[in-house]
């Protein structure tokens, strides 16, 4: 291994245990710096700023000393970044994992293949012989995490956190950021701390979308009169999901599986339930007494442009109010739509 | 409506080639008309797919395939996109998303796409077409296959894909009870070996300096031409070029040409209807020698292993993969090609491939090939500012002048 043990990811479907298990540590590239605005040299305009931001983070050099970047193949927008990036750090070691859209038995297995082929790359970027112990263990770990973090969740609703959805964001964001074992301490530690106290009073809404890595993000919902009873976004409960491995199965199988066939987001669906992810929203908006649902997504993010429409009629028909945000990963652009947001909570009280 | 357009376009074509007036545009646009009506008859069993679907094993089954895209720049060249665009944009599809997938979806709500028995996703070129094709699916109640294209040939990608075909010529079979015959099969892609042969012969002949092309000759040619493989119409239509090219090629050694810039036009044509290819070929005596996707990339066929054939073809497109793949195809064009420059029409919503404009200005700049971005909308006219195009363009073709002198 060399320098660094650390190995840049930037989406939800990165396999964190698989690169744990070869000894290195993932950290998430957010879009959350403030850098010069030079992706534009290399990316067209009508690419998300969520890819935008990173190159913009990669292209000043604001960015952890990498050992390598896992970019996956979730959309035009992050095959893009991944051309980008290795023309602005050449010497950066980057590999594409591809990534089914659908989670059938053969997508599974092409997965399972990739993952394979994951696990040889980080082996020759100087990580571990990836065993099946040491797999296991580092999916327990994950597993843990992830535990944890649904703990802390159920905590932050029962109002049991001061100031509950931003401690929970920096939670994630930390958890994104460190090795999870660090992570793993840290929640505990969280949760140790946990009081009994009532929810607060404010009008329970459920969050849908994409890269809303900001903190002060919810807060602003908070201040608004929002209370986030649920929320289902890239830099939120998807990154962190259970997976179950079997005990004598090809674990690389079941990571797969576990991978693929977690909570969707807009990039990945099943054939035979067309448009399921509208329907899924207002289930878990119902399920979890929500009286109105923000979905928050970053500009241009084709997965969700093409999803909304049926989104807002799906939540019409189900009778949940809907607002919709579209931002730039700035907080700046949700600031700028605070009026939105509390005339929507005024509405829904 | 669009059956009456269809046929009227279908029996005028005729009508022409009939009385001698021939040409193998007309011989092409014959067979788009023809397709056209079938997908409108009411009796063909219809799919829509992505772009990259098998549309000569479809076509084996009994299905009349067509990927959704090819409404998009329909509605566009018959003017009428702009409706269509609004009712998308009446329903919150959000107007940076791409415009030939935003007049489908308008085009489907207005109830102008012809009700599929079932569609086909690709995953290759762009996230925004198999979502589109997703949302049919759901509109039109129908079930969806998905064709996860992988990146590339390495691996076990060719026979993952080829599976899947496998299994897709099942989920047809299961849907229209019309079973796989592969005596029929063979024969189709017996035809789309010979399609792909005569071609081939085309492109060629498009190389020679000068060359025999027009500006429109083969504007949309390797896309739709997909869309006929299998058929015996296919070869009809390639070989209607070939001896028109060799023709003007022989007169063209004799009379002169007035060629004086040669152009790669990169990904896709502005589909509606418009001034530049004329004004290229008048005013700048500017020729596009070459489309980035007229060109074989894939081998033919082998009948003893033809789904893994069909596999490879898939993956082949130059839109697959990293922009490596395609910065290398379209170098190796240029240079096949001898070409002075090229024109990047920049259709706003794609992120697939203007989302890599500076990427392949970068790769043609290396080999010494300058690249004219037009920031555009490729299917909505409304946004088309004429003047500033024409301006451009002029500036541009002074450019490569001052290079060649
Ligand atoms: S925000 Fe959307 S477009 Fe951007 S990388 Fe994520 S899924 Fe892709
Ligand atoms: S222009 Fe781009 S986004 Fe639109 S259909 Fe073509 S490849 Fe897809």
């Amino acid at each position: 291994m060399g320098k660094s043990n650390v190995i840049g990811f930037a989406c939800a479907y990165t396999p964190l245990a698989l690169i744990h298990a070869s000894g290195f540590m993932p950290c998430r590239i957010l879009p959350v710096e403030d850098c010069p605005d030079q992706a534009a040299q290399l990316l067209h305009d009508n690419l998300c700023p969520h890819v935008k931001r990173l190159l913009d983070r990669a292209m000043s050099g604001n960015l952890p000393e990498l050992a390598g970047m896992i970019f996956m193949n979730s959309c035009d927008a992050m095959r893009r970044l991944y051309d980008a990036w290795q023309i602005v750090r050449p010497g950066d070691k980057a590999i594409l994992v591809d990534l089914p859209v659908t989670a059938s038995e053969s997508a599974v297995g092409f997965f399972c293949a990739e993952l394979k082929r994951v696990a040889g790359v980080l082996e020759t970027w100087g990580g571990t012989a990836i065993t099946r112990d040491k797999l296991a263990g580092s999916i327990r770990l994950y597993n843990q995490l992830a535990e944890n973090f649904s703990k802390l969740r159920q905590a932050v609703q029962n109002g049991g956190i001061n100031n509950g959805p931003v401690v929970l964001q920096e939670a994630c964001n930390m958890a994104s950021c460190e090795a999870p074992e660090k992570a793993v301490g840290q929640l505990e530690a969280l949760l140790a701390d946990t009081g009994v106290m009532q929810p607060d009073d404010g009008v329970p809404v459920y969050l849908f979308g994409n890269m809303l890595p900001e903190p002060a993000a919810f807060a602003l919902f908070e201040a608004c009169g929002a209370r986030i009873i649920g929320e289902d976004l890239c830099t939120g409960s998807r990154l962190f999901k259970a997976i179950e491995a079997d005990k004598d199965g090809d674990i690389f199988l079941d990571l797969a599986a576990g991978i693929l066939r977690g909570r969707p987001c807009a990039r990945t669906f099943e054939g035979s339930q067309p448009g399921r992810l509208a329907g899924d929203i207002v289930e878990e908006a119902k399920k979890q007494q929500a009286r109105g649902v923000i979905g928050y997504t970053v500009k241009f993010c084709d997965p969700y442009i093409a999803r909304l429409p049926n989104i807002r009629e799906a939540l019409k028909n189900g009778g949940i109010p809907f607002l919709f945000l579209e931002g730039d990963c700035t907080m700046r652009s949700v600031e700028q739509q605070k009026t939105r947001i509390e005339a929507f909570i005024e509405m829904l009280r | 409506m669009m059956m009456e357009y269809f046929s009227n376009l279908e029996a005028g074509l005729q009508a022409a080639i009939n009385d001698g007036n021939a040409s193998p545009r007309k011989h092409y646009a014959l067979e788009v008309a023809r397709l056209g009506k079938r997908l409108y008859s009411g009796q063909d069993k219809v799919a829509w797919c992505g772009i990259t679907a098998p549309f000569d094993l479809l076509g084996t089954m009994g299905v009349t395939s067509c990927f959704v895209e090819f409404i998009g720049a329909m509605v566009a060249s018959t003017g009428t996109a702009g409706t269509f665009l609004e009712e998308a944009d009446h329903i919150g599809y959000s107007s940076d998303a791409c415009s030939y997938h935003r007049a489908v979806s308008g085009a489907a709500i207005k109830g102008l796409m012809p009700a599929p028995a079932f569609l086909i996703g690709t995953t290759n070129p762009c996230s925004g077409g198999l979502a589109v094709l997703e949302n049919l699916a759901a509109q039109f109640r129908k079930k969806l296959f998905v064709l996860h294209i992988p990146q590339d040939e390495s691996g076990g990608n060719v026979a993952y894909l080829a599976d899947q075909m496998r299994d897709m010529a099942g989920f047809v079979s299961d849907l229209t009870g019309v079973s796989l015959d592969t005596g029929r099969l063979k024969e189709a892609i017996g035809h789309t070996n010979a399609a792909r042969h005569v071609m081939n012969e085309v492109y060629d002949l498009a190389k020679t300096v000068p060359s025999p092309v027009t500006n429109r000759d083969l504007s949309n040619f390797g896309i739709v031409m997909a869309l006929f493989l299998g058929t015996e119409a296919s070869v009809r239509v390639a070989k209607a070029y070939r001896d028109e090219f060799a023709r003007r090629i022989r007169e063209s050694s004799a009379n002169g040409s007035n060629e004086k810039f040669r152009l790669l036009w990169i990904q896709n044509r502005v589909q509606f209807k418009n001034p530049i290819e004329k004004h290229l070929a008048e005013s700048c005596q500017a020729t596009i020698v070459v489309d980035e996707l007229n060109d074989i990339n894939w081998a033919p066929i082998d009948p003893d292993n033809i789904f893994e054939g069909l596999a490879r073809r898939s993956i082949s497109i130059p839109f697959n993969g990293t922009i490596r793949n395609r910065v290398k195809h379209l170098q190796k064009l240029a240079m096949d090609y001898k070409v002075d420059g090229a024109i990047n029409p920049c259709n706003w919503g794609c992120r697939q491939g203007t989302g890599a404009r500076g990427l392949i200005d970068e790769g043609l700049r290396a080999i010494g090939v300058p690249v004219l971005n037009l920031e555009m909308d490729c299917v909505d006219s409304r946004k088309f500012t004429e003047g500033q195009f024409l301006t451009r363009i002029e500036a541009f073709v002074e450019m490569m002048d001052s290079r060649k002198a």
